[in-house]
C-alpha cells in the first residue's frame, strides 16, 4: 500500500513542480541533446508512475480484496480508475493531436505544393527540394512528416545573403533529418494528458526551445557560428509586428548567446544528465519491483 | 523540373490553376471542363477525363468553386494565386499561436519583437567580436571560404 501512495506521490511530483524546476535551470540547455532526454524521462516516469500504482499493489490488494477489509477492495478500484483514467487522457490527446496535425500539415502541403515557385538565385536553382512562397514577408518554417517541405518566402531569399538563407535551410533540414517534430508532438500529448491545473507551459516551452538550440547546433556545423548568429538577427529584424508573442518572451536572444556553445561540447555537464535521466526513469520501476517483492 | 516530391497530377493541378488564374485576372468568369480541356487539355495531350480528374481533385482541396450549371460544372479559383499564398502564409503564422497549438510546422524564428532588435544586434556584434579574436575564428571563416564560392 505504501508503495502505491509512493508511486501516486512520485507521479504528482513528476507532473507538477518538476517541470516547473527543470525549466528554470537554464544550464541544461547548453547540453541541449542531453536536456531533452531528461525531459522525455522524467515525463515517461511520470506516467508510468501514475500507471503503476495499481499493478505495485496488485499482490497485496488480491490477498486483501478476497479475505480483508473492504476498504483494500475501494484503494484498489480507485487506483485502478485514476491509471485507467490517466492512459485514457492519453490516447484520446494522443489521438486528436495526432490528427489535427496531419490535416494540418497535409493542407498545407496542398497549398504549398501548388502556389511555391522553384528558388534561384542569380538564375541557379538553389535547392530542389526548397519550396518558396511569392511573399515578401520574410519566413521560413519546414513542414514535418513522411513528405516534408522546407518552405521559404519569396522575401527571405530577397533579404538575406546566401549564406544565411544556408544557415536557414540547414536549420529547417535538421529539424526534419532529427525529427524534432516527433518528439515535440510526445511533449504535446503529454502536456494536454495533464489536467489543466497540473500542465506547465513553461515546460513546454523549454522543450520548443531545446529542439530550436539542437537545429541551430546543427546549422553551426555547416556554416559557423557567426553567419548562423547574422541569419537569426535578419529573421529578427523582418518579422512581421503581428506575429510577435509579445515582449519579453523571445527565444532569439537565448539562442544567440548558445550559438557560442555549439562549438564546445559539455561532456561532463551531459554524462551527469543523462545519469539523472537514467534515475528519473528508475525510480517508478524500483517501486513497482519494491511493492511486488516485499508483498 | 527538379523537383522530386512533385507528382505528374501535381504538375496538372498547378498547370490547370495557372491557367485559372490568368482567366479569371483578365476579367473571365468561371469555366466548364471542356473549356479547360480545349486549352490546356489539348496543350498538354491530355484526356477529358483527366481534366475532369484534376478540376474534381482541386474541388476537394478546396482550391477551386464547384458550380452546377445546367448538366455541367463550372471552375473558378477560390482566390487569386496572391491572395491564396497571403492566406497561406497567414496559417503558418497563425500556427505560432498557444503553446499547445504550434508544432503543425517548424518555423525557423517565431517570437522576435521589434522591440528586442537592438538587443539582438548587439549580441550579435558580440559574437563577431569573440570570432575574430578566439580561435573559434576558425569555424567561421570556413564558412563564410565556402559561399564565397557560390
Amino acid at each position: 500500500m505504501v508503495f502505491a501512495a509512493a508511486l501516486v506521490t512520485l507521479a504528482l511530483v513528476l507532473a507538477w513542480p518538476v517541470p516547473r524546476l527543470l525549466a528554470r535551470m537554464t544550464t541544461f540547455r547548453r547540453a541541449p541533446r542531453a536536456a531533452l532526454v531528461v525531459w522525455q524521462s522524467v515525463t515517461i516516469a511520470a506516467v508510468l508512475s501514475a500507471l503503476a500504482a495499481t499493478p505495485a499493489v496488485l499482490p497485496e490488494i488480491g490477498r486483501e480484496a478476497l479475505e480483508g477489509p473492504g476498504s483494500a477492495r475501494a484503494l484498489a478500484t480507485g487506483g485502478a480508475i485514476l491509471s485507467g483514467l490517466m492512459l485514457a487522457r492519453v490516447l484520446v490527446s494522443g489521438h486528436q493531436i495526432g490528427t489535427r496535425l496531419r490535416a494540418t500539415r497535409r493542407r498545407h502541403r496542398e497549398l504549398v505544393d501548388l502556389l511555391s515557385n522553384a528558388p534561384e538565385v542569380r538564375n541557379e536553382p538553389i535547392d530542389p527540394q526548397l519550396y518558396v512562397l511569392e511573399h515578401a514577408t520574410p519566413t521560413a518554417y519546414c513542414v514535418p512528416g513522411l513528405r516534408s517541405r522546407v518552405v521559404l518566402s519569396q522575401g527571405t531569399i530577397d533579404a538575406l545573403p546566401p549564406a544565411e538563407v544556408e544557415a536557414v535551410l540547414a536549420h529547417e533540414r535538421a529539424h526534419l533529418r532529427e525529427r524534432h517534430d516527433l518528439i515535440l508532438e510526445f511533449f504535446t500529448v503529454m502536456y494536454t494528458a495533464l489536467p489543466p491545473i497540473l500542465r506547465s507551459p513553461e515546460a513546454l516551452r523549454e522543450v520548443q526551445l531545446l529542439a530550436e538550440v539542437l537545429a541551430d547546433r546543427s546549422a553551426v556545423k555547416a556554416v559557423g557560428p557567426v553567419v548562423m548568429a547574422r541569419a537569426v538577427v535578419a529573421m529578427a529584424e523582418s518579422t512581421a509586428p503581428d506575429a510577435a508573442m509579445g515582449a519579453g518572451r523571445s527565444t532569439a536572444r537565448i539562442r544567440l548567446d548558445l550559438l557560442h556553445e555549439a562549438t564546445r561540447p559539455r561532456i561532463l555537464l551531459s554524462l551527469l544528465m543523462f545519469g539523472l535521466a537514467a534515475l528519473v526513469l528508475g525510480a517508478p520501476i524500483c517501486l513497482v519491483v519494491a511493492g511486488w517483492t516485499t508483498s | 523540373m527538379p523537383r522530386s516530391s512533385v507528382t505528374r497530377l501535381g504538375e496538372l493541378e498547378r498547370a490547370v490553376m495557372e491557367h485559372l488564374w490568368i482567366h479569371g485576372e483578365a476579367g473571365g468568369g468561371s469555366l466548364t471542363v471542356r473549356e479547360v480541356y480545349e486549352t490546356v487539355g489539348t496543350r498538354r495531350e491530355l484526356a477529358y477525363t483527366t481534366v475532369m480528374t484534376v478540376l474534381d481533385r482541386l474541388a476537394k482541396k478546396r482550391l477551386v468553386t464547384q458550380e452546377r450549371d445546367g448538366r455541367a460544372y463550372r471552375y473558378s479559383p477560390v482566390g487569386t494565386r496572391e491572395e491564396l499564398t497571403a492566406q497561406t502564409m497567414r496559417e503558418t503564422l497563425g500556427d505560432l499561436e498557444a503553446p499547445d497549438r504550434k508544432g503543425a510546422m517548424l518555423h525557423f524564428l517565431d517570437d522576435a519583437s521589434p522591440q528586442e532588435i537592438d538587443d539582438l544586434k548587439a549580441a550579435l556584434a558580440e559574437i563577431e567580436r569573440r570570432s575574430m579574436t578566439t580561435s573559434g575564428s576558425k569555424s567561421s571563416s570556413v564558412g563564410t571560404r565556402r559561399f564565397r564560392r557560390a
